[in-house]
This record gives C-alpha cells, structure tokens and sequence, in this order.
C-alpha cells in the first residue's frame, strides 16, 4: 500500500511536469503544423527525464541531497547563483503561465471574467497548497490530472492513419521549414526536460525520507510516471494532427486541445480534457512554486519541507508564497499565457546543463553513492542526453529570434 | 571528499549545509578564513556564514555581498562533525545563525494554520 502510495509522487509528476502547460501548448501546436512528424521527439524527451530523475531520485535516496544542494557543491558560490537565478526566473514564468493557464480553464468552465478568476484560481491553490498535506496534494492534483487520459481516447476515436502515426516516430526532417520544425524540436525536448521538475522530484524525495530500499520504487516511479506523461503527449499531438492541420488551424489558445476532445467525445469529453486540463496546470503551479521555494532554501541552508509546518521553515513558506504573487502579478499585465508558456520552455532550456551536471557528476561520486554509483548504461545515457542539452540550450534562444516564436 | 584524516576542504567542507546541535539547518559553509599561511602550517579557524562571506565567492559573489550585511563566524572548534552535511555542537541561536528563519518565523505564526 505505502509502495502504492509513492507511486503517486511519479503520477503527479508526470502529468503535472511532463504534461503541463507547456507539453499542451508545444505538442498540440508541433501537431497542428508538422502532423505526426515530431513524435520522435517526444520519444527522446521522455527518455531523457526518465534517466535524469532516477539518477537524482537515486541521489536524493543515497546521499540524502536535493538536486540544489548539489548545485551549490559541485558549481560552487558564484556559478551556483547564477543557476538559481536563472531557475528562479524560468519557476516564475512557469508558474505565471500555470496560474494564467488556471484562469482560462476556469473562465471556459465558469464565463466569469479572466480577471476576476486569475485571482480567485491563485487565492485558490495558496490556499490548498497552505492547508493540504503533501500526500493529499500528490492525490488530488495526480489522480484529478488523469482526466487528460480522455485525449487518448479520443486520439483512438479520431482514427488516425496509423502508419503515419508510427512513421512519425522515425527521425526525419521535412522538405521545408527547416527551422521552424528544429525551434518545435527544441520546444518539445524543452517541455519534457524541465528543470523544476528534477528539482521538486528529488526535494520530494528527501522530504519522503527515501533510503536505498526505495530505489525500485524510485525507477518504477520514473518510467511509469514520465511514461504516462509521454503517452498523452503523443496523443495530445494526435488529436492535433488529425483536426487542426487539415483545417489549418493554429492553436494559438489553450482551450484549443479541449475541442479536440469534444471533437470525439461530445460535451463529456470537453469536460474531462478541461478538468484534465485544470488539475494539471494547478498541479504543475504548485510544484514550481514550491521549486523555486526548495532551490532558494536549499542553495542559502535555510530550513525547508513541506512536511514542516510553515512556521518551521518560514522564508521557505514565504518563499512559495511570493512566488505566487509574482506569478498573479505578471499574468494580471494580460499577457498571453500561451506565449509566456513558450519563453518560459526556451529559457529554461538554457538552464538545464548546470542543473543536469551536478546530477551527473555526483551519481558517479562513491564518495556520496557507495555502491549505488550509475550504471554504465545510465552514464552512457546521461553523457549523451548532456550533450544533446548543451547543443539545445545553445540554439535555443537563436531559433526563437529566427522563427519568430515558431510562426515562421 | 574525505578519506582517514584527510579532508578536501573545498569539495568536502565548502559549501557544505550546516545542520546545528538540534538538526536545525542553518546556513552554508560559505566561505573559511585559514591562518598560518605564511608560516607553513595552515589552519582552518573559523566558518563564515552569509553576507560579505560571498566577497570571494567570484562576480555574482561580490554582487551579493554588496547587497548584504555582514557575515556571522563560526569558530572552526564549534564543528562537532563532517560529512553529507557539516554538524555543529551548539544551536543555532547559540552561535547567531538562522536568524533570517527566526525573523521570518514571527510574520509566518501570524497566519492561521502556521
């Protein structure tokens, strides 16, 4: 049963960090331009965050560590600030995209004006996030977000040309828009490998109290977890595909998805994709705040946990909060969501090689790992996936100036 | 890290989390002033924490610094022990570190559930 349990931490990361607002708004649009010929993408995304979040959840469970710890000992002072900066400003974004993402969903369900719910939709995860336990919030968000599931369905009902499907899972390069297909290349590798995703898995962790016993539990959790998360993935670009490329529509907005569901599935599938919707941007809200709440914390050795009272770690209980209100404040200026979700997957990509180092560097410490070291698979895989980050954090931002955001 | 007596101190110490007495953390090892230098027998004396401790601490270092107060020393004889995290003998508020939780912490038990 407490196995059961745990497994819940890797649900609620999956669908709150690997489908989030950014898996929503890059999947459905790579989908809405390129057809199914990005879905390899999404392949080497997931195995990417797969093989970073057993190495930091085995970090976590061995030496005790959360990633920025690690961060702050390997880089040292300097470098280490520049990184929580960095993070800081993409947890904000991510967070400010999250809460504006929280708003639409409830002004879809509700008509109240968008206004009036971004502030009633931050009151109300502050408020949830302030009063539930960590394990009720892994439930609530977790097993709430498996509303998306309904994109799967209606990938299924949609009747896809299969063959394509499967051909899209084959690198290739179109004929043309070579560089708007290599920014959504860049975008979807981005959307999978978010940093505050590793940084709230391996918090999480600690706060677990995770021991060697738990390094099954840890690789089960990763792959099924972050497997799920692929798995709408795909769908969400299926469904894309098959309706909004042939109309040529761009989703530009994120109730967009939502209709490709009512497309198959009439008013209850347009309900369980918004719901679905809803709790996985909540969730992916809270765990950013709470990111960038553990990074500070942890980088200064200030007392943090949400297991603790709020009055037991208290600037990290702050922390959180005014995350949130900066978060309120930037999506209360009215800008769009959707574009603020899109500089926050570009901008984190250059901040992913100094989180993924450390990670990298103390999974083969014996020093910190005794026996527990990495594989030779996972140092394989760990190298290359650093050098395939490097190469993206390095084009990223250039191909967002080239392509204008991706609109060519 | 470290290995029979001897310590790295930039990989083991440096920092490194400080944990107190009581399993409060409470801080980094941000910075450690050596003295002896000159006379061949270097030796750690105390553990700065905070403020103008990140002077040395490269660019972005200098920049905080600049922005804070001063540092708070720990002499080296209060480190009770070393390993994932550097254990002190006393408590936080015995050796004036943590001070930012305990300001925090007056604001924080104001609001219902804390």
């Amino acid at each position: 049963m407490k196995q059961f349990l745990q497994i819940a931490l890797g649900i609620l990361s999956a669908i709150g960090g690997f489908v989030d607002i950014g898996d929503l708004v890059f999947n459905t649009q790579a989908g809405a331009t390129f057809g199914f010929q990005l879905l390899w993408v999404v392949v080497i995304g997931v195995v990417g965050i797969i093989v970073y979040s057993e190495m930091c959840g085995r970090v976590a469970a061995i030496s005790k560590r959360p990633v920025f710890d690690l961060v702050r000992e390997r880089v040292g002072f300097s470098a280490g600030l520049g990184t929580l900066v960095a993070s800081e400003v993409v947890n904000l974004l991510t967070c400010a995209a999250e809460v504006g993402g929280v708003a639409i969903v409830l002004k879809l369900l509700s008509g109240l004006p968008y206004r009036a719910l971004i502030l009633l939709g931050v009151v109300g995860v502050v408020v949830i996030s302030w009063v539930l336990p960590f394990e009720w919030l892994e439930r609530l968000f977790g097993y709430l977000g498996l509303c998306l599931l309904v994109f799967a369905v209606a990938a299924v009902k949609l009747h896809p040309q299969w063959g394509q499907v499967a051909h899209g899972f084959v690198p290739g390069m179109p004929a043309h828009n070579h560089a708007v297909y290599l920014y959504f290349v860049v975008g979807l590798l981005g959307a999978a490998l978010t940093p505050y995703e590793v940084y709230f898995y391996s918090s999480g962790a600690v706060e677990d109290g995770w021991g060697p016993k738990d390094l099954r539990i840890n690789k089960i959790t990763a792959v099924i977890g972050y497997g799920l998360g692929a798995f709408l993935s795909f769908s969400l670009m299926i469904v894309a595909a098959v309706l909004f490329l042939p109309r040529g529509i761009d989703p530009q907005f994120l109730g967009t998805p939502a209709l490709g569901a009512a497309d198959a599935l009439g008013k209850i599938g347009l309900l369980l994709a918004l719901v679905g919707i809803l709790f996985a941007v909540g969730g992916a809200a809270i765990e950013t705040s709470f990111s960038g709440a553990y990074n500070v914390a942890q980088f200064f050795g200030w007392q943090w946990g949400k297991r603790r009272k709020p009055s037991g770690a208290p600037r990290f209980a702050l922390s959180w909060i005014v995350i949130f209100v900066l978060a309120l404040g930037i999506v209360m200026t009215g800008y769009d969501p959707v574009k603020i979700t899109e500089y926050s997957v570009i901008f984190s990509v250059v901040a992913l090689p100094l989180t993924f180092l450390p990670i990298l560097l103390v999974a083969n410490d014996p020093t910190y790992m005794g026996r527990h070291t990495n594989s030779r698979l996972s140092n394989v895989l760990g190298i290359v996936y650093f050098v395939l980050i490097l190469a993206i954090a390095v084009s990223a931002i250039p191909l967002m100036v080239i392509t204008n955001g991706g609109q060519g | 890290m470290s290995s029979g007596d001897e310590l790295d101190l930039g990989l083991g110490v440096l920092d490194h989390q400080l944990v107190d007495s009581e399993g409060r953390n409470c801080g980094n090892v941000d910075e450690l002033e050596i003295a002896g230098i000159s006379s061949g027998e270097p030796e750690v004396i105390e553990i700065l924490v905070g403020g103008n401790a990140w002077r040395g601490r490269g660019l972005f270092g200098r920049i905080a610094a600049a922005l804070s107060g001063d540092a708070v020393h720990v002499p080296w004889s209060e480190v009770d022990e070393i390993g994932a995290v550097v254990s002190l003998k006393q408590t936080a508020p015995e050796l004036r570190l943590g001070r930012g939780d305990d300001r925090a912490a007056k604001w924080v038990e104001r609001l219902p559930g804390a």
